[in-house]
């Protein structure tokens, strides 16, 4: 085995370990963060400021009994939510996360931060996520109950009428970017215009970036997106039957979406590891960062909005984002033909 | 060569399962099994756009409409056998046909199946598209060489949209004497 290899199964396992303790840490987060916008304290006992909350939780669900429904359909029952989970964590390992490092020196050649290199990483993406639906749609049929079933109809719904939006917003980065390929991407962000603003595709996509993140939402579930959950109506969705590590399960996976969400936004717009006053070798706290605001933004968001009416979700997808995210992409490519890219 | 089989095996493995289901949701999961080897037959060819495609068109988008369509109908089982039994107490002659019908299907099948693997199965010839695997390849051809075929098949799937919304499409009729009287319910 070559140092190489050994640094690329260590770097596997060590973006698995990030992904899973990112969701722990975004619980937290996400508890702490809403406490605040209501006036509360948010959970402050286990550990210090609450901080080993996420372990407490995660030892109970541990702890809880197994339950399924009599009625269930038992193989789809319990694949509904492994699927979720191996969607969400296959498709960050096309995501780039920092610029090639020898690791201070200890390898000859450069270890690339990206999991699997692929040169067509954003369809990849694309298609892991497509995969995903099938976990909701499967745990909501197989649970045998109706709030399950009108949740992941629901979802599947949501996610393929927002699907489209998302990829037309992609599209039209990659038609100013001339590639696939998402470190291509990044690297085509390097610098600045005028010496002092990045050169983000944000600042040439706006209208693309506000349609990612709108469709984003809806594709992660959260709100005010977030009808297969919508506790009033439907008690959890498509996994009100489920219970302890199953449910920890889609739990897990609704989080680790948001993350790679959050990090193909960052590598995509705002000009992923690439930002002032660090070296390159340190892009990567600069990718956190970025990463970090846009969950904020995320959490953020659901405990501001209400949530919307499905008919108006729908509307709202059809009628005004995919019209937009269309003109966007026509626009940006005539103005590539224009100026060249 | 082992990937090529072991994908190979998958994709026929599955395919075979999915007529030998007796629930039609397990059918439509063995067949996105099936596509999902398929698409790794493609990567082996060094066409990883094509076989993300594969994944995305015929994996993610047409098999969820499947999906859809299997579930709501909500038909858990097939009866074919019984079916059959009782369309053949009704009507012997229809039965019968339909027997000879379908052994005559699965025997062209097998001599399909046959011919293909002793015909074509010595000749390994070099994949004939060369670098098709590119993007700008096959966009490339897909809009001059192909250009007249695309947008033909754009038509047509556009024809078949229509055909499924003047389908699903319920004419909401308000009026004295027809159904319903007409108030808030009648109202969409």
């Amino acid at each position: 085995m070559t140092p190489l290899l050994i640094a690329q199964i260590g770097l596997t396992l060590f973006v698995f370990v990030m992904l899973l303790s990112s969701a722990a840490v975004m619980v937290y987060v996400e508890r702490k963060v809403a406490a605040m916008l209501q006036q509360r304290l948010g959970p402050y006992l286990v550990g210090p400021k609450g901080l080993l909350q996420p372990l407490a939780d995660v030892i109970k669900l541990m702890f809880k009994e197994e339950l399924r429904p009599l009625a269930a359909d038992p193989l789809l029952f319990a694949l509904a939510p492994i699927l979720s989970a191996t969607a969400a964590f296959a498709a960050f390992a096309v995501v780039p996360f920092g610029a090639d490092t020898t690791l201070f020196g200890l390898l000859r050649e450069p270890l690339r931060l990206q999991v699997a290199d692929v040169n067509v990483a954003i369809l990849v993406i694309f298609a892991i996520a497509s995969m995903g639906v099938y976990g909701i749609v499967l745990a909501g049929w197989s649970s045998n109950s109706k709030y399950s079933l009108i949740g992941g109809l629901r979802s599947s719904a949501q996610m393929i009428s927002y699907e489209l939006s998302y990829g037309l917003a992609l599209a039209g980065v990659l038609v100013i970017a001339n590639s696939l390929s998402l470190s291509d991407i990044v690297n085509r962000q390097s610098g600045t215009w005028l010496g002092f603003l990045p050169r983000w595709f944000l600042f040439v996509q706006p209208l693309g970036f506000f349609i990612y993140m709108t469709a984003g939402i809806a594709e992660t579930n959260r709100a005010p997106f977030d009808f297969p959950e919508a506790e009033q109506e439907l008690v959890a969705g498509y996994h009100t039957e489920y219970s302890s590590m199953s449910f920890a399960m889609f739990f897990l996976a609704e989080y680790i979406n948001m993350v790679t969400m959050s990090a193909v936004a960052t590598d995509l717009f705002l000009g992923g590891w690439h930002g002032p006053f660090l070296p390159e070798s340190l892009g990567w706290i600069w990718f956190l960062l970025k990463v970090a605001a846009i969950l904020f933004f995320y959490v953020w968001m659901r405990w501001t909005l209400p949530r919307y009416r499905y008919d108006q979700l729908m509307r709202f997808g059809w009628k005004i984002l995919l019209p937009l995210a269309v003109v966007n992409l026509l626009v940006t490519a005539a103005g590539v033909l224009y100026f060249g890219a | 060569m082992t990937s090529f089989y072991l994908f190979g095996a998958v994709a026929v493995g599955a395919s075979l399962l999915v007529i030998a289901q007796r629930n039609p949701v397990y059918s439509v999961l063995l067949l996105i099994a099936s596509f999902g080897a398929l698409s790794g037959l493609y990567v082996l060819l060094d066409a990883p756009f094509v076989a993300v495609i594969q994944i995305i068109v015929y994996a993610g988008a047409i098999m969820v409409l499947f999906l859809f369509v299997v579930m709501l109908l909500n038909a858990p089982h097939e009866d074919t056998e019984q079916d059959l039994e009782r369309m053949a107490s009704r009507r012997p002659a229809a039965a019968g046909g339909v027997r000879i019908f379908g052994g005559a299907l699965a025997a062209g099948l097998l001599v399909e199946l046959w011919w293909a693997l002793t015909k074509n199965g010595g000749e390994s010839g070099v994949f004939p598209g060369g670098a098709v695997s590119s993007v700008r390849t096959i966009g490339r051809s897909l809009f001059t060489d192909y250009a007249f075929a695309f947008e033909v098949t754009s038509v047509l799937i556009l024809v078949a949209m229509v055909g499924a919304v003047v389908l699903a499409r319920r004419e909401v009729v308000t009026g004295l004497g027809r159904g319903r009287p007409p108030g808030p319910r009648t109202l969409k």
